[in-house]
């Protein structure tokens, strides 16, 4: 049998593909290398991401239950808790243990407990109520505060974006 | 790039054809030329160059040859490495620059070559364990590789020990050591991939594979240590203190120290998990989930401990990982010092319920689920405070304990004042009976936990007290391994 890391790996994603979580499909590039993923995760309705569909990547440590893996999304993404290259900024995708800013308990942080649905799960529920608190887009994050409306409209054009759909000519 | 890369290779062979035409035009004859090349500086670069070529061309060659492509981790692995170990060659140049000839660099490279070859194999074997296919082809080529590499070290390491032997000691006690070094890297490679091959041969996973690995780790550790000090040594008695050694030393000695704090940590870990934790019966495992939270995996095999099965196979940290934490490092944190605040007293019940009848009392009691839910909820939320409580005495007592021993050494110092004869005996009387005191309430307290772990033994569940037993050494352990970090 395998290591540990590949097991796990392979698990989660038997696990995913069975019983998917609505909304997102996440999976190996290729099933030879299965620490590298992409997922796609729609946007959550009602919010100004809704109906898009947003490409990511994750790439997963060799220790992966022990570390957190990363999440970078690879479409163009405006958001307080995503950074302009499309690192996503969230706590779960935190090393363990204490923070030694103080600002996010260990338990909000990531831990072998926690699995790639519920990475995607609080990436899909930043997207609907985004944390300008910590903002990793600064821009993003004051324009959220600040200017709903044209936040929305920006947000809007994205979605049409990932659909390749031309933005409304207004 | 690769038009870049040909145009080089290229162009060095035509300067070479140029360089060696032009000898031999002069001087028409084999000898004469080759002196002639080597006596000039502007021939002896040219032929430099076109030795570099070769040498990359060759390894270009063995890559194709052993690994096929590489993949981006481990070509980032060898570039980093690289550039290290050609720093520590040029330091190396520096320390034995009288003996500065084209063989001196030419073995240097060769090293360089050997050790970046080392590097990848060792790539690869870990590879082995998060690759879901593992052909054929890879396992002819991991073996082909390490023997190479284990019989190249081995040709090196006896050359240098008779050309020390018989010519004294020179550089060739660098390589020497360089080539031990490397061989206890390809050995310890080989034993990985004999394990992980095994590994692979059966369907169940291998719980002890992860015990060998860490003890291999050890082991390793321990002998590039003594390999390191023993160069050292010599080093510093025959030639000057080797500048190039400190990094690789310094590397091989912290890595030898994590294995060891890893092989401590686990073993108690171990010890813990088997002295505190009863094992799951097939019941408790029926009632809950039955999947190992952390390896997502059916936990009916083999017939373990749901809260252990974690242990059993995370409990070691991969080489190279440094995030990894105990489960009981999300146990609450310690609740702010306040040894003066009691915490308010809960309203208490009428006493002795005496003026309620029977049938008011399973009135008031209820025997629906939420009663008994809220009953339990209640003798919970009891036993949180209590352990709140034990807690607070415990820093109450961490904060007076200084006080104490800081009159106890005023009212050592008056003593001397007061008697001088009777001093020192007092002194050290007090001290003593401290002392004897501490270890007599320790043994107490282990008697105590002893005997209610052999009462839980022969009956569980019986005693409410063993929880806060286990509680009590759980913490002691956790703050164990604090004071080991810190």
């Amino acid at each position: 049998m395998a290591g540990q890391a590949l097991r796990r790996l392979m698990a989660e994603y038997k696990q995913l593909t069975l019983n998917p979580p609505e909304g997102i499909v996440a999976g190996p590039v290729n099933e030879e290398n299965f620490f590298e993923w992409e997922a796609l995760i729609t946007g959550p309705e009602g919010t100004c991401y809704e109906n898009g569909v947003f490409p990511a990547k994750l790439s997963f440590p060799s220790d992966y239950p022990l570390s957190p893996p990363k999440m970078q999304f690879t479409c163009e993404m405006f958001h307080p808790n995503v950074y302009p290259d499309g690192r996503v900024c969230i706590s779960i995708l935190h090393a363990p243990g204490d923070d030694p800013m103080g600002y996010e308990s260990s338990s909000e942080r990531w831990s072998p407990v926690q699995s790639v649905e519920k990475i995607l799960l609080s990436v899909v529920s930043i997207l609907a109520e985004p944390n300008a608190e910590s903002g990793a887009n600064v821009d993003a994050a004051k324009m959220w505060r600040d200017d709903p409306e044209q936040f929305k409209k920006i947000a809007h054009h994205l979605v049409r974006k990932t659909l390749n759909l031309p933005s409304p000519s207004d | 790039m690769k038009m870049r890369a040909a145009f080089i290779a290229l162009a060095s062979l035509g300067l070479t054809a140029i360089v060696i035409g032009n000898a031999y035009y002069q001087k028409s004859q084999f000898y004469p030329s080759v002196v002639y090349i080597t006596k000039s500086n502007p021939s002896m670069a040219v032929i430099y160059v076109q030795a570099f070529v070769i040498v990359i061309l060759l390894g270009k060659l063995m890559r194709k040859l052993f690994f096929g492509q590489l993949r981006a981790v481990e070509f980032e692995h060898l570039m980093e490495r690289s550039w290290y170990a050609v720093t520590e060659t040029c330091l190396a140049f520096t320390v034995f620059r009288d003996d500065f000839s084209p063989k001196f660099v030419a073995l240097f490279t060769l090293l360089l070559f050997l050790k970046s070859f080392h590097w990848l194999a060792e790539d690869r074997v870990d590879y082995m364990e998060r690759s879901p296919v593992i052909t054929f082809l890879f396992h002819a080529r991991v073996v082909a590789l390490l023997l190479v590499l284990i019989a190249a070290d081995m040709t090196f390491i006896t050359h240098s020990y008779y050309s020390t032997i018989t010519k004294g000691p020179s550089v060739q006690l660098v390589f020497g050591f360089e080539y031990a070094i490397l061989l206890t890297i390809a050995l310890s490679t080989s034993l990985k991939y004999i394990l992980h091959t095994s590994d692979m041969q059966n369907e169940n996973t291998w719980e002890n594979k992860a015990v060998f690995l860490l003890y291999l780790e050890l082991i390793m550790g321990f002998i590039k240590v003594v390999l390191y000090t023993v160069f050292v040594m010599i080093m510093v008695k025959i030639h000057t203190f080797p500048l190039f050694a400190i990094r690789p030393m310094y590397l091989t000695a912290r890595s030898f120290k994590r294995a060891l704090h890893d092989v401590v940590m686990s073993r108690r870990a171990i010890r813990n998990m088997n002295t505190l934790y009863p094992d799951a019966t097939p019941e408790d495992l029926a009632q809950t989930d039955n999947t190992c939270i952390i390896c997502r995996e059916d936990m009916s095999s083999g017939g373990n401990y749901p809260s252990s099965e974690a242990w059993m196979r995370f409990r070691f940290p991969q080489p190279g990982s440094t995030g990894f934490q105990l489960p009981f490092a999300g146990l609450p944190p310690f609740p702010p010092p306040f040894p003066f605040m009691a915490p308010p007293p809960p309203p208490l019940p009428p006493e002795g319920f005496q003026g309620l009848g029977d049938e008011e009392l399973r009135a008031m009691e209820g025997l629906e689920r939420e009663n008994v839910e809220a009953r339990i909820r209640c003798l919970r939320n009891i036993s949180t405070l209590l352990d709140a409580a034990v807690l607070q005495m415990q820093q109450y007592h961490s904060i007076v304990a200084p006080t104490m021993t800081g009159l106890r050494s005023v009212l050592s110092a008056l003593v001397p004042v007061i008697d001088t004869s009777a001093s020192k005996k007092k002194g050290s009387y007090f001290r003593e009976k401290s002392e004897e005191e501490k270890r007599r309430e320790k043994e107490l307290e282990e008697a105590e936990e002893r005997e209610l772990m052999e009462a839980f033994m022969q009956a569980p569940n019986a005693d409410p007290r063993l929880e806060e037993i286990r509680r009590r050494r759980l913490r002691r352990f956790h703050l164990g391994r604090q004071d080991q970090e810190d």
